[in-house]
């Protein structure tokens, strides 16, 4: 019935392939394109968040801390609920990080707060005895940069069509619209209005000036973006 | 006689003295009369028997056997191909793969296969079986220890080692139930929160009216007073803060600040439903905001509660 396949290898070999590709397509794809798409709850960053996270990347962070927790008890009783490929849908890139010398931050949002990031970056041994992590006291000093965040977020709406002014659906069944600005000279307004937000639960009294003279510090972005991740 | 047969007869003698030169020389006693051993042997000769036998049947085909049969249409480079049935075990083998395939791709792997997060599931649900039964009826010290050990983990970021929140600049002192700090915060700011696990606010200084002053809202050398006198731990009955308190705090805290239900929460010492509602729902006061512990489980929180209520015990 078949001979005349056996007559023609080349064409076989193509039909072998085109079979086991087709089942590898039919088996891969559907669930990988299920698993990337962003999980119900998660939202694009605001502009001070991706400049938080500019920061977070700038100071290496990830170099300490991961942002995935693994699904083994020992994490999730600590860490909270294991990660979701869907949660980083909005990432670019991605910060799993491959080292834990200190904690993961996947949701540091969910227990730690403003107040205790500020005190703990400052000085993080007084904070938490015996812990080895450096200190980081020009972030109180140094201004955020909003335009980099600004043409990041531009970017993140123009190319990757990630839903900024749209809808995004909420765990509660609500949904919620992260706003973008539509230039640059409001984007700084906006920034400056969700710093003043953050530093409205912060003690130093440098960086609450420097927010009331309308600059943003590191540090204040910085929080805004650990909050966020939750 | 064929001399194939005859190498076959002498190979087989051959090795059957060796089998028998080797086990007599390891075992002084040779085969112990253990039932293994002997099976092993019997099973070493019938290998070597059936070895030289089918070598001996495949070498006799090889020399004497012509092919027969007909033809496939194909020639292959002049090669021809016998259209020989399919060897009946070849076929069944074949069948059976089919089969196995369809039972495989339809039960066994959808019933049987691994998954990290049902894994991860059975791994959650047994210890949660077996820390609810080990600590099913703990209490007194032991819960205190857990207490302290849970604490050690998930507390110590922000209240310290020595429970003091780094003198308040972290969070609450919890060797004492309320500072002078967090009292005169929540006269003068007022508090909403969930301590009696409810939704329930405390209004601020322009809402408190000091009964003992003909109604006046409460003045600061009032606040400073009484402020002074409930983190001092209600201790002077007589002194000007307990005569503030009995007019302006009574009517919701209870005479001696042991709260009264429903309305304010006890701010004279700590308990144990008191500690789990922070611990369930967060609280923001005088120093900052505590964040919702919502990955321990009941018996931690418990547990949590009754080391913090032992560490101002000693006071």
């Amino acid at each position: 019935m078949f001979h005349w396949l056996e007559k023609h290898p080349f064409l076989f070999s193509v039909g072998v392939f085109l079979t086991i590709a087709f089942a590898g397509l039919v088996e891969i794809v559907p669930n990988f394109a299920q698993a990337a798409r962003p999980t119900i709850g998660t939202k694009p960053y605001t502009l001070l968040q991706l400049a938080g996270r500019d920061v977070y990347i700038k100071n290496s962070c990830n170099s300490c801390h991961s942002q995935l927790i693994r699904p083994f008890k020992a994490e999730t009783d600590r860490y909270g609920h294991y990660s979701l490929s869907g949660e980083y849908a909005y990432d670019r890139p991605f910060l799993w990080g491959s080292e834990r010398t200190g904690p993961d931050l996947h949701r540091i949002g969910n227990y730690r707060t403003t107040q205790w990031h500020e005190n703990h970056m400052m000085d993080p041994a007084k904070i938490v005895q015996g812990s080895i992590m450096p200190a980081y006291p020009w972030l109180f000093k140094n201004k955020a940069d909003i335009n980099t965040a600004y043409a990041e977020q531009l970017t993140d709406a123009e190319f990757f069509a990630v839903p900024y002014n749209k809808p995004v659906p909420l765990k509660d069944g609500k949904t919620t619209i992260i706003p973008m600005a539509k230039s640059i000279a409001t984007a700084h307004a906006m920034a400056l209005k969700e710093a003043q937000a953050v530093v409205k639960d912060m003690h130093n009294q440098n960086v609450k000036d420097a927010v009331a003279k309308g600059d943003i510090p590191e540090i204040v972005a910085l929080i805004a973006y650990l909050n966020s991740l939750k | 006689m064929n001399k194939l047969y005859l190498w076959g007869i002498i190979i087989t003698a051959a090795m059957l003295g060796a089998t028998y030169k080797t086990i007599t020389y390891l075992g002084k006693s040779g085969l112990n009369g253990d039932i293994i051993n002997k099976l092993a042997v019997a099973g070493a000769a019938l290998l070597v028997i059936i070895t030289v036998f089918v070598v001996v049947k495949y070498v006799r085909q090889m020399q004497t056997d012509t092919a027969t049969g007909e033809l496939a249409d194909e020639s292959w480079d002049n090669i021809g191909e016998y259209k020989n049935p399919v060897p009946f075990g070849w076929a069944v083998i074949f069948l059976g793969t089919i089969v196995w395939g369809l039972w495989y791709w339809t039960i066994g792997y959808p019933v049987n296969a691994f998954s990290q997060i049902g894994q991860y599931n059975e791994e959650v649900k047994a210890d949660n079986a077996e820390f609810s039964k080990k600590y099913a009826n703990i209490k007194g010290e032991q819960l205190v220890n857990m207490g302290e050990s849970v604490y050690l983990v998930d507390c110590v970021a922000c209240h310290g080692l020595n429970a003091d929140g780094n003198n308040e600049k972290d969070a609450a002192d919890l060797n004492q139930r309320i500072s002078v700090k967090s009292v005169k915060y929540a006269i003068e700011h007022g508090l909403t929160g969930k301590l009696l696990g409810t939704e329930a606010t405390m209004p601020d200084r322009s809402g408190l009216m000091n009964a003992n002053n003909n109604y006046a809202p409460i003045t600061n050398k009032e606040i400073d007073e009484v402020a002074n006198y409930v983190a001092g731990g209600f201790k002077d009955k007589n002194s000007a803060g307990a005569k503030v308190f009995a007019g302006t705090c009574v009517m919701c805290h209870g005479a001696n600040g042991q709260g009264i239900a429903g309305m304010a929460p006890q701010i004279n010492g700590w308990n144990s439903k008191l500690i789990v509602n922070v611990l369930d729902y967060g609280k923001v006061g005088a120093i900052g905001k505590m964040p919702i512990m919502d990955t321990l489980n009941p018996k931690q929180k418990e547990a949590i509660a009754a080391y913090v209520m032992s560490l101002s015990k000693g006071e």
